[in-house]
């Protein structure tokens, strides 16, 4: 397993590394590498040149603004997983990070190489659009541009960046007072890719009603699949019965092999992370 | 008198110092700058005809030597099985083994994804890769042969023209009035049980470093391997080389479980071409090799019945299996016998039929991995035994109760031989105590504080027993010798996989010379330390290497005691062993740096030959071993995912010569049981492609995946060899995927459909909880 010959470069700045990813069609860019570097010892990636952007500190912040942080496209996933800020501020994405791979690959993969790899059974990309995220895009040609993380991914390893395009920053906002919430995942061992996952954010008012809820599905197809943005439960009340009864008839959007395991993985898993999301925003344990 | 002081005391491992600061020495340490590196072109088809172009590869910048198939025909024949049971063993079960011999490299046709077929030598392993996607390959492909019963029935294709009907051996025993018994149980079970296909997967993958020692005129071979005798008689048998013409010696070697008791094409091949080029030539296997051509396991296929009377006592036990070597198998004769003298169990069996069969596919090559054959038989039997019980009403420990040979039954004799032609006799105590002892440990209440815990899940629990014939011969050597400065250095055969010889060894020897343990000097896994040996598997090194050095020092004491008593000019018989060497009856004291002193150039002895002995110890037998595994289950009911909470292992064994070194192997064993009852599978697919070929499909059990293992231990001494020790390294695996079986139909309930096959995956489980919905709705 040694990859096929290829170039390697290390731009010191995001605009010597557009006008490198401009100038080779064939280029590829590495990060953490926790996806890339398989694919190239098994040789089933074989870029002409690989223009290492891992060594970019400027992406490598975080910025807590009001209502949101933002994010640079190399935070690893290990930071977004223990940085106290990012845990206070972005507890989805902090629990769907710890799902991430083994600590060893968390230390090294990054935010943005996730979301531009775009594999269907990732965490982040899934956890992006239920939290509503924007993706900063940026190459030479077209400049900056920004991205809803709904719409984002659009199958296995296909997203909306253009190939001569970097992802630089990523917008998320945060959950406001009485929300809750959730987040599950079926693998066969910690750490490996999900069989199924759920993501979701819930939103009560104060007399403890639904008034906004989103709910994701890693496993679900080929990219991570919206079930639901809350408005056939708007008003209605938390309850076991409620999330039995919509998880399993959110799930029938899985179809495909293995319909009927998968959809049982998905209802148990929507079932718990929006219970888990009701406890949070209602504020109990 | 010498009293043991060091055998029996977990002493600190002499190996664990360098190999926890990083300092081991690891096959692909050893490989020198300017070694020549080694890529194999391997087949993508499970079965083709080939041809095969390599002058554009050949051209390649930095590339030395492409060698095919036809080309190393000049050099290498294939490879011959490296193992045949007893003529004894042979009569007494019809056991019928085609001649099937190991190609080397693919000549005309492949029969594996994986074989290899061309080798590239360059000046790196990523120059070597680049030229060896330049090699053409043509492939005319052939039919696939998906499995054991496939390939015997009448449509398959033929995979060697010396095996028709693809049979690789057959075998039968039968005893007693099987059809009578039945006739007259009160229940009878019948099942299929399969385990599927897995193996030993080692932290380090193989790897081999030769090159030529000039001045000795021979080979020097290195590499990871369990067998470093056997893979110098084979690639002697392979290139005609003599004995004295290689060296095979074995590094710190990281796991080998099996799969490295194996000869493979590699260690030929590296060979020929260091001898060939003058070079040292280095082969280190990836991992993305190793999972299609080191040697896989399992892969057994049960057609089973049961008869127990009223009470549940076994009247009869039926049992017809099939086994899937894959293309090619240098130890199906050990498996397919391994299966049949173990599936009797630790039972009273008055009536039996065993009737097993193994056939040629087109999957990678199997050999044996810890248990080899053993823990296929004891999920047949184990199971069969759950089933009968849950038809009687009676529970898991009951039925093996009323079953279980005790100690007024034990020694037991079976009537059948062993494979080595000498009739089996179980040199037990109680099995039913042990059984007994392990549901002391962990009994079937157990799963109500589990339950407590866990009042989302389904809690089960299981438990089952095994016997294992461990300390298999012919014979293993070693040596003793006393060295100048008074210190001893011991050799012996077996090779070290992380079993920790250079201490136990060292143990022994101590003990047998009187000595201190610093005074002892143990290596093996070297053709150079020891002439002759065969390896370490089968749950022998403590045995048959641990029994060789104990002998070849205890004759080394005897002779150094005549010495002693020349040296004083006393009778023998008025000289005595003491801590650190002699006393005589008058109290004048020779050690053994004094004695080597006076046995060297210009000592009192220095006419007498040097203290040296060699011994070659071969058991009368194997010497059995029993236990039995409890564990508790919970089971996810939404996903069907299974987790092992609690485990429990009570075993029979003889002396242990480092008890911590003996419990990490039940440990490690349990855990790889666990590995293969719930995660590992070599799957296939439709088409015999491979399809477990990253570690993200061939999923390895981790920390979170195996729990603590409570061990009890009962002494069960031997008289089959001089240390009364029984072997240990295998038995940890055995019963584990029957116990985690039981354990999970236990969870699920009476009506849900049973456990019959591993892996026992979560969509598994759910699709059995899935039935019992349905049908209570």
């Amino acid at each position: 397993v040694k990859p096929a010959p290829l170039e390697y470069v290390r731009p010191s700045s995001v605009a010597q590394a557009l006008a490198e990813l401009a100038d080779d069609p064939d280029a590829k860019l590495l990060a953490g590498g926790q996806s890339l570097m398989p694919l190239l010892n098994l040789r089933l990636a074989r870029p002409s040149r690989l223009i290492d952007i891992g060594w970019l500190r400027e992406l490598d912040r975080v910025f807590d603004d009001e209502g949101s942080v933002l994010l640079g496209a190399l935070v690893r996933h290990r930071r977004l997983e223990t940085d106290p800020l990012l845990r206070a501020r972005l507890p989805l994405v902090a629990e769907a990070a710890a799902h991430i791979g083994h600590r060893g690959i968390r230390n090294r993969g990054t935010l943005g190489g996730s979301l531009a790899h775009g594999d269907a059974l990732a965490e982040l990309p899934a956890v992006m659009v239920a939290l509503q995220a924007t993706i900063h895009a940026e190459s030479r040609s077209g400049g900056r541009r920004e991205l809803p993380a709904d719409g984002f991914f659009l199958g296995h390893y296909t997203t909306r960046l253009q190939p001569d395009e970097i992802v630089t920053w990523v917008r998320i906002p945060v959950l406001s007072a009485r929300s809750g919430w959730g987040f599950v995942e079926f693998a066969r061992r910690h750490g490996d890719f999900a069989l199924m996952a759920a993501a979701c954010t819930l939103q009560l008012d104060t007399d403890g009603l639904v008034v906004g809820l989103r709910a994701v599905l890693v496993g679900a197809g080929d990219h991570p699949r919206v079930v639901t943005t809350g408005e056939e439960l708007r008003g209605a009340r938390p309850s076991a019965d409620l999330w039995s009864e919509w998880a399993g008839r959110w799930a029938t959007v899985i179809e495909g092999e293995d319909i009927e395991y998968r959809r049982e993985l998905a209802t148990a898993a929507l079932r718990r992370a929006l219970t888990a999301a009701t406890h949070r925003a209602e504020g109990t344990p | 008198v010498v009293s043991n002081r060091f055998v029996g005391s977990s002493v600190p491992r002499r190996e664990d110092d360098r190999l926890l600061r990083g300092q081991g020495r690891f096959v692909a340490d050893l490989v020198r700058p300017g070694a020549l590196h080694v890529a194999f072109v391997r087949s993508v088809l499970p079965h083709a005809e080939i041809t095969v172009r390599a002058d554009v590869a050949r051209g390649h910048p930095g590339v030395a030597l492409v060698m095919t198939g036809a080309e190393l025909a000049r050099h290498a024949r294939s490879l011959p099985v490296l193992h045949r049971p007893d003529a004894a063993f042979v009569e007494a079960s019809g056991f019928v083994m085609p001649d099937v011999s190991m190609p080397v490299l693919a000549v005309d046709r492949v029969r594996y994804v994986g074989e290899p077929i061309v080798a590239v030598v360059a000046t790196s392993r990523a120059i070597a890769e680049d030229a060896a996607e330049l090699v053409e390959v043509d492939y005319e492909p052939l039919p696939v042969i998906h499995d054991a019963a496939h390939a015997l029935g009448d449509d398959a294709v033929v995979l060697h023209e010396s095996a028709p009907g693809n049979l690789a051996a057959a075998l039968c025993f039968e005893h007693g009035d099987v059809a009578g018994a039945a006739a007259r149980a009160a229940v009878t079970v019948e099942d299929s049980y399969r385990l599927g296909r897995h193996s030993g997967i080692p932290l380090e993958c193989r790897g081999v470093v030769a090159s030529v020692d000039h001045r000795r005129s021979r080979v020097e071979l290195w590499t990871s391997s369990q067998v470093p005798h056997l893979v110098r008689r084979l690639v002697c048998a392979s290139t005609g080389w003599r004995t004295d013409e290689l060296r095979v010696a074995v590094p710190e070697v990281g796991g080998g479980f099996g799969p490295k008791a194996n000869v493979y094409s590699e260690e030929v091949v590296v060979a020929v071409l260091a001898r060939l080029l003058g070079r040292e030539v280095a082969w280190l296997e990836d991992r993305a090799e190793h999972m299609v051509a080191s040697a896989q396991a399992r892969d057994q296929v049960h057609a089973t019945r049961l008869s127990v009377d009223q009470a549940g006592r076994i009247l009869a036990w039926e049992d017809d299996y099939l086994i899937d070597v894959g293309a090619n198998s240098l130890w199906t004769g050990g498996i397919i016998a391994n299966t049949a003298l173990h599936v009797l169990g630790a039972y009273r069996i008055p009536a039996f039929r065993i009737a097993g069969r193994a056939a040629y596919t087109t999957k990678t090559p199997v050999a044996q991995y810890r248990g080899a054959g053993r823990p296929e038989a004891c999920f047949a039997l184990e199971r069969s035994l759950d089933a009968a019980a849950r038809k009687l009403g009676i529970s898991a420990v009951e039925i093996r109760r009323r079953n279980l040979l005790d100690r007024t039954d034990l020694p037991h004799s079976r009537p059948m031989p062993y494979r080595d032609g000498v009739p089996i006799v179980y040199d037990g105590a109680d099995y039913l105590a042990c059984l007994e002892a392990c549901v002391a440990a962990l009994g079937p209440e157990a799963v109500d504080r589990v339950q407590a815990d866990h009042p989302d899940r389904l809690v089960g629990y299981g438990v089952a027993t095994y016997v294992e014939a461990t300390g298999r011969g012919p014979y293993e050597s070693a040596s003793v010798r006393l060295t100048p400065s008074g210190t001893f250095a011991v050799a012996a055969g077996s090779a070290s996989a992380g079993q920790s010889h250079e201490t136990t060894l060292a143990q022994v020897a101590a003990d047998a010379l009187c000595t201190d343990l610093a005074c002892v000097v143990a290596v093996n896994g070297d053709t150079d330390a020891i002439a002759e040996g065969i390896g370490t598997f089968a749950s022998r090194s403590a045995v048959l290497a641990g029994s060789a050095v104990h002998l070849a020092a205890t004759e080394l004491v005897r002779r150094a005691r005549h010495l002693v008593a020349q040296l004083l000019d006393v009778p023998a018989a008025d000289v005595h062993v003491t801590a650190g060497g002699f006393r005589a009856g008058d109290g004048r004291h020779v050690g053994w740096s004094e004695l080597a002193l006076e046995l060297a150039p210009g000592g009192r002895l220095d006419h007498e030959p040097p203290l040296e002995v060699l011994h070659r110890f071969s058991p009368p037998t194997v010497t059995w071993t029993m236990g039995a595994h409890a564990a508790v289950v919970t089971v996810d009911p939404d996903t069907g995912g299974c987790s092992v909470v609690r485990y429990a292992v009570a075993h029979e064994t003889g002396e242990s010569i480092h008890p911590q070194v003996v419990d990490g192997q039940i440990v490690g064993g349990v855990a790889q049981g666990i590995g293969g009852a719930l995660f590992e599978e070599f799957r296939y697919s439709e088409e015999g492609q491979p399809e477990s070929m990253t570690f993200a499909d061939y999923l390895l059990p981790g920390t979170l995946e195996v729990p603590d293992v409570e061990i009890v231990h009962l002494h069960a001494g031997t008289d089959r060899n001089p240390l009364g020790i029984k072997g240990v390294g295998e038995s940890g695996t055995i019963p584990v995927y029957a116990v985690l079986a039981g354990a999970i139909d236990d969870a699920l309930g009476k009506t849900a459909p049973r456990m019959t096959a591993t892996p026992m995956t979560p969509e598994v489980v759910r699709a059995s909880l899935r039935t019992v919905e349905r049908r209570d709705r």
